[in-house]
């Protein structure tokens, strides 16, 4: 009968229960090649105690035997989940003893000779000639009658002439690694099924005597301690296991396939013999670290960024398959560490320099994604990986802003570039970054940076962007994308510092939107003035709110008025219509005198007669460059209605009074301002809608050019318009617009100096700078502030103090 | 009756709507208030806007100051209402 199958079922059954129930919470060995019992928790401890690398072996083996010796270790550590009185376990065993029958005088000798013979028989894996039943029985009277410490030693020797013995077939010089290696896990199976079987013999014994021995190993320890000194201890043993086992995972490094299940029995082998971190760990993770340390720098050097770090990632995994198929837990940590510090860690500022750019610049989402894993996994490589990030925002985005040599072109598709530009970012920090909140704070600062470096005109463009797509005429977008788009453009605004800029030109395109350009959609503009008074606050948009408040009004007093004139007698049919400003909200604009028809002026006069009568104390200005009309025009092709400017109003009418006009002629009768009535005779003449016909023929309109009207006029259109040209913003316009802002905020630094020095009365130079800083909301320099005080001495708000000049006194 | 000038051909255009543009301020005798210094375009410091919400009184001495400003400072008067700028006796014109 052979060896293996001996042990009957039942009590093997019984064993594996017991053990079940005390190893329920052990590492799963998930093998059928390795023993349950090998990993006693008294082992599992002594591994974790003796994890000091400087501990001598005689240390080591002291302090194992005396955590194992409480025999078994199982009961013990039963003993110590149920209760923690060591006693209890020892009475519990002794209430068991039955009373001792009477034996034979050799009964000993006999009984040891069957026993031994048995054991000799298992490790010769020959048939065993008693039964296990008697064997057990024999056990369990020895034990009885207090023969176990002879019977615990004479086991011990039977078992410690075989191991020893085995040692031999190690020694041959001829075998190769593989060979060796396999022939050791033979050796360490057999081993382990031998000890299983001679230990469920001996149960009683374990369960007795070792028990109650706190210095006595149980029989598993007793032979894991023999094999661990006559066969791995042995030096050149050891040493041909652990390069064996160097050499099978180097092999698999390199892209071989190897025996996986070899490695974990021989690595579960050295657990087990509690020498794996000593005889093997030590050694692999200095492997490991040559390894990569040496691959690092090659591969760092060879190989693009995507690809160096796909590799990386490669490598992480396959180091973590080795853990979870045959590496010992243990080594995790040290293991994923080493990998990480040699491929990443050593080397982030050269990948960042080398790769990122292209990456972000060609928006590579996977390999962004990957490069944000793998720079999470080492110390500060995130922070490095934000900051990386920031700089390619702030040297990108400044290529957008910054325009050395003024083309209008880049200038004019500035904004459209910046909100593509932060779409590809966001959508990058979302979808590659995880929405980190350090990436999403880099970029914010790294926008506020760029944009700034250019004064003004970004804030400029901004204004005139939203103004395009609040025209009327702009119907490339419904409401809700364009809504989306005005939340789009509030993220840039908030970026600039000087939202004075912004408010000017936005301000000034909103009154040509309300007064001559008709906006797209009211809801659109008051969202965009709620999102900007929630940014800025009410301050802000306080005069752009008056300005809508004026059309209301006027729209009130034009109702007034017309009930008015109902009664009167007024010049024809004419339907007017009067916008009145209140000069504070709006942009400041020049008034321009020009000759009217009489018709018109006496209009103008009953309004203006009718406007005092109900608001004493002010004055009115007619603005003649923002008036514009309606008007019928016949041609030989037929009726058009022409909406035009005042000015455009004032050239047609004169060609009811003759056939052609020079240049100079019509001057004189309008007497609208040479550079305006060159635009304006342009818009007429060489326009889309040519209702005039210029000779000589050209693009330009010059002195001496002379006009005559177009009879033959033709246009697929009844209702035309000829009046964009006053939607367009000239170059003085804007000049002017900016130097506007310059001087408000002069008077605003003004203001804020005297409101300082009127409440502190005697201030130092710095403080008063210090606090003009705290208060004003715009970029200022130093030295403009200085010029502001210098100013403000003169004309005698504050003095200097007669003996320290770097302070000052409110002059009340 | 219709604006068009009928007398000669061909005819060319009459108006059938005039959108004018007028700007308001007020007629005062000087460019600031005397009381808080700010520009009568703008209004007093208590004010965010100018216009109706803050507007001027004139005095019989034809001094005029943000209305604001001028109740503020009778306010601040225990005897003499005076007017800040002549010291003549302060009465609001009409
Ligand atoms: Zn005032
Ligand atoms: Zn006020
Ligand atoms: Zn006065």
């Amino acid at each position: 009968m052979p060896l293996s199958k001996a042990p009957e079922p039942q009590l093997h059954d019984q064993r594996k229960s017991e053990e079940n129930n005390h190893h329920k919470k052990r590492r799963f060995s998930g093998s059928n090649q390795v023993p349950p019992s090998h990993h006693t928790p008294a082992s599992k401890k002594s591994r974790q105690d003796d994890s000091s690398p400087e501990m001598t072996d005689s240390q080591k083996r002291a302090n194992f035997s005396a955590l194992t010796s409480p025999s078994n270790g199982l009961n013990k550590h039963a003993s110590q989940l149920v209760t923690n009185k060591p006693g209890t376990t020892k009475k519990l065993v002794i209430k068991n003893f039955k009373e001792k029958p009477k034996l034979p005088e050799n009964y000993q000798q006999q009984t040891w000779l069957m026993l031994k013979e048995a054991v000799e028989a298992i490790h010769k894996k020959c048939s065993i000639k008693s039964s296990l039943e008697e064997l057990y029985k024999a056990v369990e009277n020895m034990c009885s009658h207090k023969m176990s410490a002879t019977l615990y030693e004479n086991l011990k020797t039977v078992c410690e002439d075989h191991v020893r013995d085995n040692i031999h077939q190690f020694l041959g010089e001829t075998m190769d690694s593989g060979q060796f290696l396999k022939l050791m896990d033979t050796c360490w199976q057999a081993h382990c099924e031998q000890m299983i079987m001679i230990r469920s013999i001996f149960l009683f014994l374990d369960r007795t005597y070792v028990l109650q021995n706190s210095t006595i190993a149980s029989i598993w320890d007793m032979g894991l301690e023999l094999f661990r000194v006559y066969i791995i201890s042995n030096t050149l043993v050891q040493t041909r296991t652990v390069d064996g086992l160097l050499m099978l995972i180097e092999r698999e490094r390199n892209g071989e396939a190897v025996d996986r299940l070899l490695l974990k029995s021989l690595l579960r082998m050295l657990s087990d013999l509690q020498i794996y971190q000593e005889a093997f760990e030590v050694k692999f993770l200095a492997a490991t670290d040559r390894l990569y340390c040496a691959e690092g720098q090659k591969l760092m050097h060879e190989r693009e960024v995507p690809e160096y770090l796909s590799h990386v990632d490669k490598r992480l995994n396959e180091e973590t398959e080795r853990l979870y198929h045959y590496l010992d837990q243990s080594t995790r940590k040290s293991l994923v560490t080493c990998v990480e510090k040699n491929l990443l860690e050593h080397h982030l500022t050269a990948i960042l320099q080398k790769g990122l750019d292209m990456l972000l610049e060609q928006n590579r989402i996977q390999d962004l994604t990957l490069m944000y894993q793998l720079f999470s996994r080492v110390k500060d490589g995130l922070k490095e990986l934000y900051v990386a990030c920031a700089s390619y925002i702030k040297k990108s985005g400044k290529m957008i802003v910054i325009n050395p040599d003024n083309d209008p072109d880049k200038d004019r598709d500035m904004v459209q570039s910046l909100l593509d530009f932060k779409d590809r970012i966001d959508n990058i920090v979302a979808v590659c970054f995880a929405k980190n909140e350090k990436f999403v704070n880099a970029v914010k600062e790294a926008f506020e940076t760029f944009i700034n470096q250019r004064q003004n005109k970004p804030a400029e463009f901004i204004a005139k962007y939203v103004d395009s797509k609040l025209r009327a005429g702009n119907k490339e977008a419904t409401e809700e994308e364009l809504e989306r788009l005005l939340d789009k453009i509030m993220v840039l605004f908030r970026f600039i510092h000087g939202k004075d800029v912004f408010e000017a030109f936005y301000k000034k395109d909103l009154a040509k939107r309300l007064l001559v350009g008709k906006s797209a959609s009211v809801d659109a503009e008051k969202s965009m003035l709620s999102k900007l008074k929630q940014e800025c606050g009410g301050g802000f948009t306080s005069k752009l709110e008056g300005m809508f408040k004026d059309m209301e009004l006027s729209k009130d007093i034009m109702l007034a008025f017309r009930q008015h004139t109902s009664n009167l007698d007024v010049p024809g049919s004419i339907d007017l219509n009067v916008n009145i400003l209140t000069m504070g909200y709006w942009p400041t604009y020049t008034p321009m005198e020009v000759h009217l028809p009489t018709e018109m002026v006496k209009y103008q006069e009953i309004f203006t007669k009718f406007y005092l009568g109900k608001h004493s104390g002010r004055k009115l200005q007619w603005q003649s460059t923002l008036g514009h009309c309606v008007l019928r025009a016949t041609f030989a092709g037929g009726d058009k209605e022409l909406q035009v400017s005042l000015f455009q109003t004032l050239c047609l009418l004169m060609f009811n009074e003759g056939h052609v006009f020079s240049f100079e002629e019509i001057k004189q009768a309008t007497a609208i301002e040479d550079g305006e009535l060159k635009r304006t005779l342009q818009s007429l003449a060489c326009g889309r809608a040519r209702v005039l016909i210029k000779s000589p023929k050209s693009k330009d309109v010059d002195a001496g050019d002379k006009f005559k009207f177009n009879n033959e006029f033709k246009h697929k259109l009844f209702r035309i318009k000829i009046n964009q040209i006053q939607m367009k913003e000239t170059q003085e316009e804007n000049v002017s617009t900016t130097e506007r802002v310059f001087q408000d905020r002069q008077y605003q630094v003004d203001a804020a100096i005297v409101r300082i020095m009127k409440t502190r009365k005697l201030l130092s130079h710095n403080l008063l700078i210090t606090e003009l800083y705290n208060q004003l909301k715009f970029p200022v320099k130093p030295s403009d502030l200085k010029k502001r005080i210098e100013s403000l001495i003169d004309r005698d708000y504050m003095m200097r103090d007669k003996d320290n000049p770097n302070q000052y006194h409110y002059v009340a | 009756m219709v604006l068009c000038f009928m007398f000669t051909w061909p005819c060319v255009s009459f108006y059938l709507g005039w959108t004018a543009v007028a700007t308001w301020k007020w007629i005062a005798n000087d460019d600031n208030c005397g009381i808080c210094r700010m520009p009568f375009d703008g209004c007093c410091p208590d004010c965010k806007l100018p216009g109706d919400d803050c507007p001027l009184v004139w005095g019989q001495c034809s001094h005029c100051f943000h209305i604001h400003c001028i109740v503020k400072w009778l306010n601040s008067q225990q005897i003499n209402q005076l007017c800040p700028m002549c010291r003549q006796e302060w009465k609001f014109k009409e």
